[in-house]
This record gives structure tokens, sequence and C-alpha cells, in this order.
């Protein structure tokens, strides 16, 4: 157990270090956000009014299509799977190998969470409090295990920018849901946020343990 | 004539048996009128659906464990055949929403999870197609189906809770007078036996083309359904 | 002493066949050259002797151990050079290595040794990404004697080397099983004591010292 724990560390403080080295990821990511945020306001017509009532709504698309970059990116590039290999071919645990990765990624988009919700308080005028945030940790969580899941699957199949996205969403679906709602009360509207964020943690413990259980064997051969 | 077309004849003869039911013996529904008849086979197409993606779990299970081709075979054929029967499900159902509701659509918690349903099986099978034959797709793809058949209910669950208490139009009333409950029982029982007949056919036709190298395999199979299978 | 055995080796994709029932012999110590060009399977045989892919079907014994079921615990005595090499560019060559110390479970002081070995000392804090395709070929051979493996897996490690690269070819394979992949006739008679030739996934035969053909 805690040779899959210093495992786990060990890729993703390698993740982490080559990100913060090369800083290709979350400059991009933070002004991918930033764009969707102008955009929403254009398509949208977004004002003082409903903002609150919008603002949510945007703040799932931009983490969606945020999270599909980030965590397809942490199995995708060619080289990637090279070294993926050299991993693989340790006595390490694969499932460690996986949970390191996703961890990093899963950082990485924290990382970009944290420009996505002061931009939105900046231009849209939503409140910014410990309630949104826990509701935005707890689902990104969830979503990095799967996200990561499949990105290693696809990671070797054509066209996977279209079949990562086909194949991560619907398991997204309930994240998106009960954290759309936590973020819905954490921004005004009316509504159960401890029933919501019961949830999340609920779903966050479920598919933990799914992918855990699949990672060794997506990863390994 | 081989035992497949034998089955298909069959299946399709059912089929037609249940069709009759439907039009002649079912009474016509007292609120809804025509349109009701749909419901016999909506139904049924739907739960012909799910058993298959049950098999298509089971195949997944097993192939995990066991990494018997037959089982993933079975999970491939049981696939395709769902996702078929799911479309038929939710077009049908399209088309007996319109003149009962009023709308095509709604995203009540059982149409929106036979859609993400729907959505998921058709990335297992594309999957299946954009990534190379062989045991490590076959495992990735057994990790779709595993997770895609856990996530319907969550789902489901998800939106119920969403809504709060305001359900969906309730689709099927609780009492159904005895001829329309015998009608719909044979069209399940037909409809189950015609998705066992097409997982069945297409459980072969995946054997004949694992078994054979691509360009050939059209007309192995072709050449299979025209030679007569030997007595058992 | 066995390190190797292999019987009816075979590697399916499709349709499309690697390797054709390819059999395969080797003692403990010895140095085995897989000749062929390219597309010949070569690759293909070495990946499955690395435990890095599954033959579609035949047996593979390492030192014992089948080597599908025990993979894992054979991981840890094999090292493999594949073609790719697999580094991690931002990262330096120590933090390479002091990496693949952490996922082996060895003690980090093995990595100056390895750096001195493969003759990197110099350039030991450079980030991989930025040394010669010699250097990261010679970082990659550092990586798959890190942990001291008993069999030694080198898909062309010869393609990028530098001059040096042969000396240190046979002072990494000392004392080691290994089995390597080149298209350097020379090199594999000098290095290897026993060779086999691959032609379309099948093997042409093996035998001692290949004398140069063309």
């Amino acid at each position: 157990m805690t040779r899959s724990i210093s495992v786990a560390y060990a890729v993703a403080r390698k993740d982490l270090t080559s990100e913060w080295r090369t800083r290709e990821l979350v400059p991009a990511l933070g002004q991918f956000v930033v764009l969707a945020l102008v955009i929403a306001n254009f398509g949208f017509q977004i004002d003082s009014r409903n903002a609150t009532v919008i603002a949510p709504g945007v703040l799932w698309l931009a983490l969606v299509f945020a999270g599909l970059v980030a965590f397809g990116r942490a199995f995708a590039a060619e080289r990637e799977q090279a070294s993926l290999e050299a991993m693989l071919l340790t006595p390490a645990p694969p499932a460690a190998i996986f949970a390191g990765k996703a961890i990093a990624a899963a950082l990485l988009l924290i990382v970009c969470e944290m420009v996505l919700l002061p931009a939105m308080t900046l231009f849209f005028g939503t409140p910014l409090n410990p309630a949104l945030i826990v509701a935005v940790l707890l689902a990104t969580v969830g979503m990095a295990a799967v996200g990561c899941l499949f990105a290693a699957i696809v990671a070797r199949v054509r066209s996977r920018e279209v079949l990562l996205p086909l194949l991560t969403l619907p398991l997204w679906i309930p994240f998106i849901v009960a954290g759309g709602q936590a973020v819905q009360v954490a921004m005004g509207a009316s509504g159960n946020y401890n029933q919501a964020v019961a949830l999340l943690i609920d779903f966050d413990i479920l598919f933990l343990v799914l992918t855990s259980l699949a990672a060794r064997f997506v990863l390994d051969d | 004539m081989t035992r497949y077309t034998r089955l298909a004849g069959l299946a399709v003869l059912l089929m037609l048996a249940a069709g009759a039911l439907i039009f002649f013996y079912a009474p016509e529904d007292y609120l809804q009128k025509e349109p009701q008849r749909i419901f016999y086979l909506h139904v049924s197409a739907a739960i012909a659906a799910f058993a298959c993606f049950a098999v298509v779990l089971g195949g997944s299970a097993v192939y995990l464990r066991t990494e018997s081709a037959r089982a993933d075979r079975l999970a491939r054929a049981a696939a395709l055949v769902g996702v078929v029967l799911t479309t038929v499900t939710l077009v049908m159902g399209m088309l007996y929403a319109k003149p009962i509701w009023g709308t095509f659509w709604t995203w009540d918690a059982r149409l929106t999870s036979t859609l993400v349903l729907w959505i998921i099986y058709a990335g297992y099978l594309l999957l299946r197609r954009l990534a190379e034959p062989g045991q490590q797709t076959a495992r990735f793809a057994a990790v779709v189906g595993i997770f895609g058949f856990v996530d319907v209910p969550i789902v489901y669950f998800s939106v119920t809770w969403w809504r709060g208490h305001h359900p969906g139009p309730v689709i099927v009333s609780n009492a159904l007078p005895p001829e329309m409950l015998f009608t719909f029982m044979v069209t399940m029982a037909c409809t189950l036996f015609l998705a066992a007949v097409m997982v069945a056919i297409r459980y072969r036709i995946e054997t004949l083309m694992d078994e054979a190298p691509s360009p050939a395999s059209a007309h192995l199979v072709g050449a299979a359904a025209r030679e007569p299978e030997p007595a058992r | 002493m066995s390190a190797i055995v292999a019987h009816e080796l075979t590697q399916r994709y499709g349709s499309e066949v690697a390797l054709d029932s390819v059999d395969l012999a080797l003692d403990q110590g010895e140095h085995l050259a897989v000749l062929g060009d390219n597309g010949a399977g070569k690759t293909t045989l070495l990946r499955i002797l690395a435990t890095a892919a599954r033959p579609t079907s035949g047996r593979l014994e390492i030192f014992g151990l089948d080597a599908v079921r025990e993979r894992k615990a054979l991981r840890a005595r094999i090292g493999f050079v594949a073609h790719a090499p697999g580094l991690y560019p931002a990262l330096s060559a120590v933090e390479n290595l002091e990496f693949f110390c952490a996922l082996h479970d060895v003690d980090r002081k093995r990595v100056p040794e390895t750096l001195d070995l493969v003759g990197l000392t110099d350039v030991a804090r450079r980030p991989a990404g930025r040394l010669s395709r010699g250097e990261q070929q010679r970082l990659a051979i550092g990586r798959a004697v890190l942990h001291g493996p008993r069999l030694l897996v080198l898909d062309e490690p010869d393609a990028s080397l530098d001059s040096g690269g042969p000396d240190l070819l046979a002072n990494v394979m000392r004392d080691r099983t290994v089995v390597l992949a080149t298209h350097d006739h020379a090199l594999a008679n000098r290095l290897c004591q026993r060779t086999i030739v691959l032609r379309n996934g099948r093997s042409l035969g093996a035998g001692t010292r290949l004398r140069v053909v063309r």
C-alpha cells in the first residue's frame, strides 16, 4: 500500500514537474476558459439580472471542455505512449501509475478552475464563496478519474478527439447534474446544497472505486 | 435452409403474429385511441434492449476474467442488437409522444437515461470499429461496456433526484385490461425471441469474421449462409 | 542454465501476421543478435521477449517462468531499450533515472553509478530534451540497466549511438543475457555469439556467429 502511494506520488510529481517546466497546458486552458466566458457573454447576452441563472451552465460547459483537453492530454502524446510503456515494464502497480497521472491531471484542471471562478465573478458578478469552490472541487475529482480512464483507453485509437467526449460525457452526467445543482444553490438559487454535495461525494466514491478496479485492465497488457 | 434462416423466419412469423394481435385483438384505448398501440412494441423493444445490454455486461465481465474470445464475441453481437433495439425504442417513443403529450421529447429520467444508454453503446461500437481488433481492444471495450451499464441507473437516479417530485408523464397505466395485458406479454415474448435470434446470427457473423482475413470474410459470410449446415 | 525458451511464437494483428512460429533458445550469459530487414518482425519479437507485448500464440519461458503469467515478476529482471526512447524531455537525466528508481523501488544511489557507466555524468543536469540523439540513447540504455536486470533486450541501440557506442554496449552487456536487434552485421559479430535471422516474420535459422553475407 505504501508502495502504491509512493509510486502514485512519484508519477504525479513527475507529470506536474514536466508541466511546470514546459508550461504548455495550463496557460492554454486558462486562455480557453476566459475566451469561453467572453463568447458566453455574447451568446447569452448576459447581464446582471440573468447572470446567476445562466452562469452555472456556462461554468459546466467550460469545465467539461477544459476537462476533456486536460485529461485527454494525460495519456495522449506519442511520446507519452513510449514512456507509459516504460513505466509499465517496472514492478510498479499499474493502478498506482494511473492514480498518479489522474491526480496530476486533476490538479492541473483545478489550477484552471482557479482562473475560471474568479473570472466569472469579474465578468458576470456571480458570487465566489467556499460552497461554490467545494462543489467544483468535488466534481473535478470524480470527473478526473473517469476522464483519465477513458483517455487511457482512446489514446491509441484513431479519431480519439471524437471518441473521448463520446465515451466520457455520459459518465460525467451524474456529476454535472449534482454539481450543477450545488453550483446553482451556491450562486443564490433555491435548493438543497447539502443533498447535492452528498450526492457528489457518493458519485466520487463510486467512480473512484470502479476506476481503480478497471485501471489495471486498461493500462496493463 | 440453414438453421439461422429457419430461426429468422420463425422470428418474423412470430412478430407478424404479435402484430396481428396488436391491431386486431387488442381493444382501442379509451383515452389515447390508436396511437396507444405503439406502446406494445415500444416497451417490448426497450425491455429487449436492456436484456441485450445485460448480456453485454455479462460477456464483458467474463471476458475480463477469462479472456474468452467467445464472451467477447457475444458482447459485441449483443451490443449491436441492443443499439438497434434502443434506436427503435427511441423512435417509437417519439412517435408515441407527439400525439399523446404534444411534444416529441421531454427530459424526464426515463427518456434521458434511454438516450444516454444509446450514446454509451453507440460509443462502444464506435470504439470497436476504430481500434485495431485484438485482445487489448476487447479489454477496453469490456471496461466501457461495464461502466456504461453501471452508469445508466445512476443517470436515471440523478435525473429523478434533480426533478424532485415532478415525475414525467406516466407511460403505462397500472390497470391494463386483460386483452391488452395478454397482447403485451405476447409481443414482449416475440420481441425477446427476435432479439435472441438477431444476437445469434450476429454472433455467427462475428465468429466468421474472426476466423477469416477481412476482405474475404464478406464473401465467406455469404457462402456460409447459402451452404446447408451439417445435421446435428 | 536456460534463460529463454520460446516455442512457436506467433503474433497476429487482425489479419496481418507479424511473427510466424518462431522458435528460440538462449542460455544465461549468452548474447543473441536478431537480424533481418525492416518489417521482418525484429521489433515484434523483441517486444514479446521483453514482456512488453503478448504473443497471439506460442510458449515463452524466461528464467524458467511463464512469460505471460509471471510477467510482473519477470519485469524486475528485464531491461528493455525500445525503438522510441520514451524519456521525459522536461526532466534532467538525473531526474529521469531517479523517477525510475522510485518505480523499480531501488536505491537512488544507483543513479550516479549508472550515469557514469553510460558516460553521461557531465550532462547529468541537462533536460533530456536538450541532449543529443546519442546522449538520449545512452540515457535510455542507462535506464534499462538501472535496476540490475539479468536479461537485456535492446532494439537497435546502435542506430543513434555515437562513436563510443560499441564499447559502451560491450560494457553494458557483460555478464548479462542479451537479445540485441541490429542491422549492423559487424556489430552483431563483435558482440554476440548467437544469431537468428528473421524475414517476413519467420525465422530463417539460428546459429552461431553469422558471417557477413552482403
